[in-house]
C-alpha cells in the first residue's frame, strides 16, 4: 500500500483579494464570538437586512444563511436538516431554515459555529419564508425580533408609498435596536457607512463586469463565495479594500490574458440561482471539465448598492433579487447576458427556494428568447444534499453544451 | 325551508362555481376573481362587481407545470391551471395578494399564462398595525381601485364602500354564528364545508340571507351529541373524500382555524368616518394566521383557546403540501397541543390527491384513542 502523497498547496498570498475576502468572512464570526464574550448583545441577521443599520449602530451580527451554506458545503446539511425534521419540520421547508432551526436547538455544529442570538433582524425582501423562520427562533428563544417588511414589488419602479413604508420601518428598527442594545444612531457614522458601502459596491460592479472580456478573467464560481462579503460586510472598510483588490486583480488578469478559470474557456454561461452548496465541486467541475465558464449570475448586479440618501437606500433594498417583478428581474439578467456575451443559461431549480424558482420557467424562457441562447435547468437544493442528482445535472449540462456547440457552428 | 333542503342548496352552489359565474354574467354583472388568502372583497363589491373566490380545484395539473415547479402548493398550481384552460372565461380581472412566496409567483406567472384576464396585485404590509402600515394598506387598496376601474370601467365611491363594509360585517356575524351552531347540531363535516365554500361564489348579501335562514332552522333542532369534537386547522378543508372520512368516523368539527373558512370572518371592518381607512384598519386588526406576521405566535394560543372553548378533544391539522407558512407553524402548534394534553394529527393534503387511505388510517386511529 502506498502512502497518499498530498500536493503541497502554496501559501496564500495575504495581499490577494481571495485571502482578504476569506479573512473578512471568518472575522465576521470571530468578532461576534468576542462581542458575546464581552457581554455585548449579538444578533442573527437576514442576508438582505439593511446592513447599514447594524453597521452604523456598531452592532455585531452573524448570518444564519451564510452559516447554513457553510455547514452544507462542509457536509453537515443532511444531519442538521434531519434534526429539524425530527422536531416536526417538513422536509419541504427551506434547507437553510431547517439547518438554522436545528442549530438553535443543538447550539453546536463543528462545520461552522456562531454565538446564539440576543435578538434577530429579519427582512423579507428575499422571501416570506424568512419571517416564519425568524418568528420561530424569536418565540423559542424569547428574544426580540426586528422585522423590516420589504414587500415583493409587482411594479418596475418603487412607488412613493412603498418608499415611505420602508423608511418608517427603518427608523422604527433603529429606535428599537437603540433600546435593546443601548447603542446610538449617528448620522455622521451613517454617512461614512454609506460611503464605504458605495465604494465596495462600485468595485464589485466593475469587477464582475470584467466578465465582458473574452476570456473572462475569472471563474464565476468565485462570485458565489465573494458575494457573501458583499451582502454582509460591504459597509466595512476592509471589504471595500478587498473588493478594490479584486477589481485590480481581474483587470491585471485580463491584461495578462489569464483567468481564475483553470481551463480553456470554450463556452460562457449565466448560472441562475443559489449554489448547490453540498455539491459545489460536482457542479463546478461538471462545467469546468467541458470548458464552460459560468461568467455571471444575478449576484453580479444585485449587490451593487449605490444610492445618494436614506430614501435611495430604502429603494435599493426593494430592488434585490426575489423582491422584483418578472420584467425587472428579466431585464437585469438580459443585460448581464448581453454585456458578458453569454451563450447559454443554466438554471438551478432550487427545492429550497419557492420564490426564486416559482416563476423561473417563464422568466428563463423570456431571457433565452431575448438573448437567443439555450436554457437548461436542473433540480437541486442550496443545502439539502438529498435533492440533487449528479446524473441529471451531467445530462442537462451536456445537453446545454451541445446546443451551444451547434450555435457556434460546430458539429 | 327545511334544514336538509337548505343544505342541499348550499351544496349545489359549493359544487358548481361555474354555474354561479355564468349566472352573474347572464345578469350583466362583471365578476372579479379573488385569490387566497385575503383580498379586499368589500372594495370589489362596492364597485358593483361580483367577487368570487378562486382557491383551485381537486384535479390534476398539466399546463401549469410549464410555469410552476412541482414543489409549489396545489392551490396555486390549480388556480393557474384553471386560468390557462379557460375555466375563468368571462371574469374581468383577478386580484392576487402577495402574502406568501408562492402567491408572489402566481401573480407573475398569471400575466403570461392567462393574458386575457388582467392581474391586479394587492400588496399588503406585514407590519400592518403601526400607522405607516395602515397607510401602506390604504395605498394598496387605492391601487386595486384604480386597476379595477381600468379593467371594468366601474367607479369607486366611499359611500358605496361604507355600505359594502356593513354587508360584509353582517356576513361575518352570520358565519360566526353558523360555526357555533354547527358545533352542536346535526351538520356533517361535508355540509359544514358547503356552507363555507358557497360563500366564495355568491354575493354576500345573498349568502347572508341563506345562512340566516339556516341558522334559524338549525337552532330549532335538537343538539347532536356523542361525537368526537375536534378543531380543524389549515388552509383548506373542502375535499369531499377527506370530509367523508371525518363523518364516517363520527368526528365533529367543533371549530376551525381554516384560512378558507373561519379565518375570513373573525375580523370586522371597524367604525370610521372614512370607509377606506376603516377597511385598512380591518386588515391591521387581523391576526392568528400563518401568512400574517406573528412574532408571538398568538395563532398557537388562539387554536388552544378555540379547542378549550369548544370542548374539543384534539386538533387536526390539514397540512396543504408545500405550504411553508403552515409548515413552520405546525411545530409550535404540535408542542402546544402536547403540553395542553390535546391530541393532534398532521394530515398532509393536496388538491391532486386521489387516495385518502393514509388519512383514513390516521383518523381511525385517532378516533380509537377516545
Amino acid at each position: 500500500m502506498s502512502e497518499e502523497v498530498k500536493k503541497q498547496r502554496p501559501a496564500p498570498d495575504p495581499n490577494s483579494a481571495k485571502f482578504k475576502l476569506g479573512q473578512i468572512a471568518a472575522k465576521a464570526y470571530s468578532d461576534c464570538v468576542e462581542a458575546k464574550a464581552r457581554g455585548e448583545k449579538v444578533g442573527w441577521c437576514a442576508s438582505n437586512f439593511p446592513v447599514e443599520i447594524p453597521e452604523t449602530l456598531g452592532l455585531h451580527v452573524c448570518y444564519p444563511e451564510n452559516q447554513a451554506a457553510a455547514i452544507a458545503a462542509r457536509g453537515g446539511g443532511e444531519r442538521l436538516c434531519s434534526e429539524s425534521e425530527g422536531e416536526g419540520y417538513s422536509n419541504d421547508i427551506c434547507a437553510y431554515a431547517r439547518i438554522s432551526l436545528a442549530y438553535m436547538k443543538l447550539k453546536d455544529a463543528p462545520e461552522q459555529n456562531m454565538p446564539q442570538p440576543d435578538f434577530v433582524l429579519c427582512c423579507n425582501n428575499i422571501c416570506n419564508c424568512m419571517i416564519k423562520w425568524y418568528e420561530n427562533i424569536a418565540k423559542e428563544l424569547d428574544i426580540p425580533m426586528i422585522m423590516i417588511d420589504i414587500p415583493f414589488n409587482p411594479d418596475y419602479e418603487v412607488s412613493e408609498a412603498q418608499t415611505a413604508y420602508i423608511r418608517a420601518q427603518f427608523w422604527d428598527a433603529i429606535h428599537q435596536l437603540e433600546q435593546i442594545t443601548g447603542k446610538k444612531w449617528s448620522e455622521e457614522r451613517f454617512q461614512e457607512v454609506k460611503k464605504i458601502s458605495g465604494r465596495s459596491s462600485r468595485a464589485w460592479l466593475e469587477a464582475t463586469a470584467c466578465a465582458k472580456h473574452n476570456p473572462s478573467p475569472f471563474n464565476g464560481f468565485d462570485l458565489l463565495n465573494h458575494m457573501a462579503v458583499m451582502v454582509t460586510a460591504r459597509a466595512k472598510k476592509e471589504a471595500a479594500d478587498a473588493m478594490e483588490t479584486l477589481l485590480k486583480e481581474y483587470k491585471e488578469n485580463h491584461e495578462k490574458g489569464v483567468s481564475t478559470f483553470r481551463a480553456e474557456e470554450k463556452y460562457r454561461i449565466m448560472f441562475e440561482g443559489i449554489a448547490c452548496w453540498p455539491w459545489l465541486r460536482v457542479t463546478s467541475s461538471g462545467l469546468k471539465d467541458r470548458g464552460i465558464n459560468m461568467v455571471t449570475t444575478i449576484y453580479a448586479d444585485a449587490f451593487g448598492f449605490i444610492y445618494d440618501d436614506f430614501d435611495g437606500m430604502c429603494r435599493a433594498y426593494s430592488r434585490v433579487p426575489n423582491a422584483m417583478c418578472l420584467e425587472l428581474a428579466r431585464d437585469k439578467r438580459v443585460k448581464l447576458c448581453k454585456d458578458d456575451h453569454v451563450e447559454g443559461l443554466l438554471v438551478h431549480t432550487n427545492r429550497s427556494c419557492k420564490l426564486w424558482s416559482g416563476f423561473m420557467p417563464e422568466m428563463s424562457r423570456q431571457i433565452g428568447k431575448a438573448c437567443g441562447i439555450p436554457v437548461a435547468s436542473f433540480d437541486g437544493d442550496q443545502a439539502d444534499p438529498r435533492n440533487f442528482s449528479a446524473a441529471q445535472y451531467d445530462t442537462r449540462v451536456q445537453g446545454l453544451m451541445e446546443i451551444m456547440e451547434e450555435n457556434k457552428g460546430g458539429n | 325551508m327545511a334544514v336538509d333542503e337548505l343544505l342541499a342548496q348550499f351544496h349545489e352552489i359549493a359544487a358548481s362555481p361555474k354555474k354561479q359565474l355564468e349566472k352573474y354574467l347572464a345578469q350583466g354583472k362583471k365578476v372579479v376573481a379573488c385569490a387566497p388568502v385575503y383580498t379586499p372583497e368589500e372594495i370589489i363589491h362596492s364597485m358593483g362587481l361580483v367577487p368570487m373566490g378562486v382557491w383551485g380545484a381537486d384535479q390534476k395539473v398539466g399546463e401549469a407545470k410549464k410555469y410552476y415547479p412541482a414543489f409549489i402548493c396545489s392551490i396555486m398550481q390549480t388556480v393557474l391551471e384553471l386560468g390557462i384552460t379557460g375555466k375563468y372565461q368571462g371574469v374581468s380581472a383577478i386580484v392576487i395578494p402577495s402574502l406568501c412566496d408562492s402567491l408572489k409567483c402566481l401573480g407573475q406567472n398569471w400575466k403570461y399564462a392567462v393574458p386575457d384576464i388582467p392581474f391586479i396585485p394587492m400588496t399588503y404590509p406585514q407590519n400592518r398595525k403601526p400607522s405607516y402600515g395602515i397607510a401602506f394598506t390604504k395605498a394598496g387598496y387605492e391601487r386595486v381601485i384604480s386597476d379595477l376601474s381600468a379593467a371594468t370601467g366601474a367607479k369607486f365611491s366611499e359611500v358605496a364602500l361604507a355600505d359594502s363594509n356593513r354587508i360584509y360585517n353582517e356576513h361575518n356575524a352570520v358565519m360566526r354564528e353558523f360555526a357555533e351552531i354547527a358545533a352542536d347540531h346535526a351538520v356533517s363535516a361535508a355540509q359544514r364545508s358547503d356552507v363555507f365554500k358557497s360563500a366564495w361564489f355568491m354575493r354576500k348579501e345573498e349568502h347572508t340571507a341563506m345562512v340566516k335562514q339556516l341558522n334559524a332552522e338549525l337552532a330549532q333542532t335538537p343538539k347532536d351529541k356523542g361525537k368526537i369534537r375536534v378543531v380543524v386547522s389549515g388552509i383548506l378543508a373542502d375535499s369531499p373524500s377527506l370530509l367523508e372520512i371525518f363523518d364516517k368516523n363520527e368526528i365533529r368539527i367543533a371549530a376551525d382555524d381554516v384560512a378558507f373558512e373561519s379565518r375570513q370572518y373573525r375580523t370586522d371592518v371597524p367604525e370610521d368616518p372614512n370607509s377606506l381607512d376603516a377597511l385598512a384598519r380591518k386588515y391591521a386588526n387581523m391576526d392568528n394566521c400563518s401568512v400574517l406576521y406573528d412574532r408571538d405566535k398568538k395563532r398557537v394560543d388562539s387554536i388552544l383557546e378555540l379547542a378549550k372553548r369548544h370542548d374539543a378533544r384534539g386538533v387536526i391539522v390539514l397540512m396543504t403540501k408545500f405550504c411553508d407558512p403552515e409548515e413552520f407553524d405546525y411545530v409550535p402548534i404540535k408542542r402546544a397541543c402536547e403540553a395542553a394534553g390535546l391530541l393532534n394529527l398532521n394530515i398532509e393534503v393536496d388538491r391532486q390527491m386521489v387516495n385518502y387511505e393514509q388519512a383514513n388510517t390516521m383518523i381511525q386511529t385517532f378516533r380509537e384513542m377516545f
